[in-house]
């Protein structure tokens, strides 16, 4: 893991540039009984090679944000900016990790890898080569030709990571990408994510229900609160890596996190 | 740090938790549902014996009952009808091979059955793919739906056989006319699924795939929608190649040369168990096409949970 500070210690570098940048955004849900605002003047920004959590009480609009900075629906007042370009739909610059995997049913692990590639119209060796690399990036190789079917929930978030990765992102994007998988998979996934991310150097924005997760991974933690949706307080996590959660420092990060929730 | 069972076969899955204990339940329902339809791979020995001795009670009150009532033509026996099929299978005759009106040998039987799939498939095959290319443009279209849904409302409880009339007055009542029944049978059955199929399409999927760069209708059809909807489409195939040998049969009775012809033809002559003898030539037909179909659809959706 020799690569994790360093990319640790550059995030923390006072002039690191703003990857991601959520300006004000407001997101209204309105129909003719009631309105519902899910987000109010939600601010905070991402730097470069950061790993940052957003983490909040269920109805705080943190999916809702994921699938505004993702394209999938647009604000109602403000903007997201990915490297200063505002974000108007879905695109490839943004990988996606989904809780439920979205993954191709009828592709296999290799074809589904694929999928992106086939859209960005990378040729067939070079293809080949970059699914092969992600798949021995999550440790996949030797399941390539199964069906989602076949796999296990952990396995099947595996090939969510891989193939998001492939179409080379700028940032990483998961919504509880662990939320449907064992206690003991998801601390294995999190070494793996965590190595992932220090081998890319790839800026990742992790949304989880999970304080105890958001305290593992990340370098910031967004706290959000509900009613309506917005920022509470952002927490930098000043612990060293890897994280055990019976460090003292940790659980009190924990514990702050909590607070803050109103857990 | 990489897999969680490195050991484990590729084809199983390799971790516990609930994803994984999900994929068993379901492969385990996967298994009940394949032996009910005929799952050559793990041979029930007890079943097929209890499938024997039914087949063969079947056949011995039906023989008792024939020999009691004494009159082929009220109620030809099993062996009187296996006589006769053997006869029909055998007995030559010629065949006159459409469009370029050559005579070919064959026998009765093989002569009648070329008859049918004359008018089957073709209508099997336009009214498949006209129904599929609908049902895909309704279900992916929200206004096309909106605007088409009305007229095939009102269109579809119409029986297909409802349409003889125009069957004779445009085309007459020969391979063209029968065929256009059953195509109209096959239209709807497939109109339908493919319908469904794309509807039930989760909205999940495709916005996967637009973060996977995924930017146009076409694309999205193609590489998503189609191969999502494939299950419900294959049932649809399915359910018409079984439903249109019922339409063959009633489309003959006005008259269309082939196996459902002779069923009718061999009555008036009060010999029915030529009739009979006809009516399990449709039923092989079925099985035959259906059991085919299904190995098919087995390989291309394996993927299927």
């Amino acid at each position: 893991m020799a690569g994790l500070s360093d990319a640790a210690s550059a995030t923390q570098s006072p002039n690191a540039t703003p990857k991601v940048v959520v300006d004000g955004v407001d997101k209204v849900y309105e129909s003719d009984r009631q309105r519902v605002e899910a987000l109010a003047d939600v601010n905070f920004s991402v730097s470069e090679g950061e790993f940052v959590c957003l983490v909040g009480p269920s109805g705080c609009g943190k999916t809702t944000l994921f699938r505004t900075i993702a394209g999938l629906e647009a604000p109602t007042g403000g903007e997201i900016r990915l490297d200063g370009e505002a974000v108007t739909g879905p695109g490839t610059d943004r990988g996606m990790v989904f809780q439920e995997y979205g993954l191709f049913p009828w592709r296999t692990v290799r074809e589904n890898v694929a999928f992106g590639l086939e859209e960005q119209g990378v040729d067939g060796a070079e293809r080949a080569r970059r699914v092969e690399e992600m798949l021995d990036l999550v440790g996949l190789g030797e399941f390539a030709d199964a069906y989602p079917k076949e796999l296990s929930g952990g396995m099947k978030q595996r090939v969510g990571i891989a193939r998001a990765l492939a179409v080379a992102p700028e940032i990483l994007l998961a919504d509880e990408p662990f939320g449907s998988v064992d206690a003991q998979t998801r601390d294995m996934l999190h070494e793996e994510l965590l190595r992932i991310w220090s081998e890319t150097g790839k800026t990742v924005l992790f949304v989880t229900h999970d304080v105890e997760e958001a305290v593992k991974l990340s370098d910031r933690v967004v706290v959000m609160a509900a009613d309506p949706g917005r920022v509470r307080e952002v927490v930098d996590v000043d612990v060293d890596r890897p994280r055990e959660r019976t460090d003292p420092a940790f659980a009190e990060y924990v514990d702050r996190v909590r607070g803050l929730i109103g857990e | 740090m990489s897999l969680e069972t490195g050991s484990a076969s590729p084809r199983t899955t390799a971790e516990g938790g609930s994803g994984g204990v999900a994929a068993a339940d379901s492969d385990d329902s996967d298994a009940k549902l394949s032996t009910g339809a005929g799952s050559f791979s793990d041979l029930d020995v007890v079943g097929l014996a209890y499938g024997a001795v039914g087949s063969a009670v079947f056949l011995a009150i039906w023989q008792a009952a024939a020999m009691a009532v004494g009159r082929t033509y009220l109620l030809p026996s099993p062996v009187e009808v296996a006589s006769a099929f053997l006869v029909e299978l055998t007995a030559p005759t010629t065949f006159t091979v459409p469009l370029v009106e050559v005579s070919v040998p064959a026998t009765r039987l093989l002569a009648n059955l070329l008859q049918s799939l004359l008018h089957y498939f073709p209508g099997l095959v336009v009214g498949s793919v006209l129904g599929i290319s609908l049902g895909v443009a309704m279900g992916w279209s929200g206004r096309l739906d909106d605007a088409l849904t009305p007229v095939t409302r009102f269109l579809r409880p119409i029986p297909p056989l409802a349409w003889i009339v125009f069957a004779i007055v445009w085309i007459g009542i020969g391979h063209g006319g029968a065929a256009f029944i059953v195509g109209i049978g096959a239209f709807w059955i497939n109109f339908y699924n493919a319908y469904a199929g794309v509807e039930g399409v989760s909205t999940h999927l495709r916005e996967v795939a637009a973060t996977l760069g995924v930017d146009d209708d076409l694309t999205m059809i193609r590489k998503v929608i189609l191969p999502a909807a494939t299950p419900s489409i294959a049932t649809g195939i399915r359910t018409s190649i079984g439903q249109c040998w019922m339409i063959v049969v009633a489309a003959e009775l006005f008259g269309a040369p082939g196996v459902g012809f002779q069923i009718i033809n061999a009555a008036q002559n009060l010999a029915t168990d030529v009739s009979v003898a006809y009516m399990a030539v449709i039923s092989l037909v079925f099985l035959v096409s259906d059991g085919a179909f299904r190995r098919v659809e087995r390989r291309v959706l394996a993927w299927r949970d």
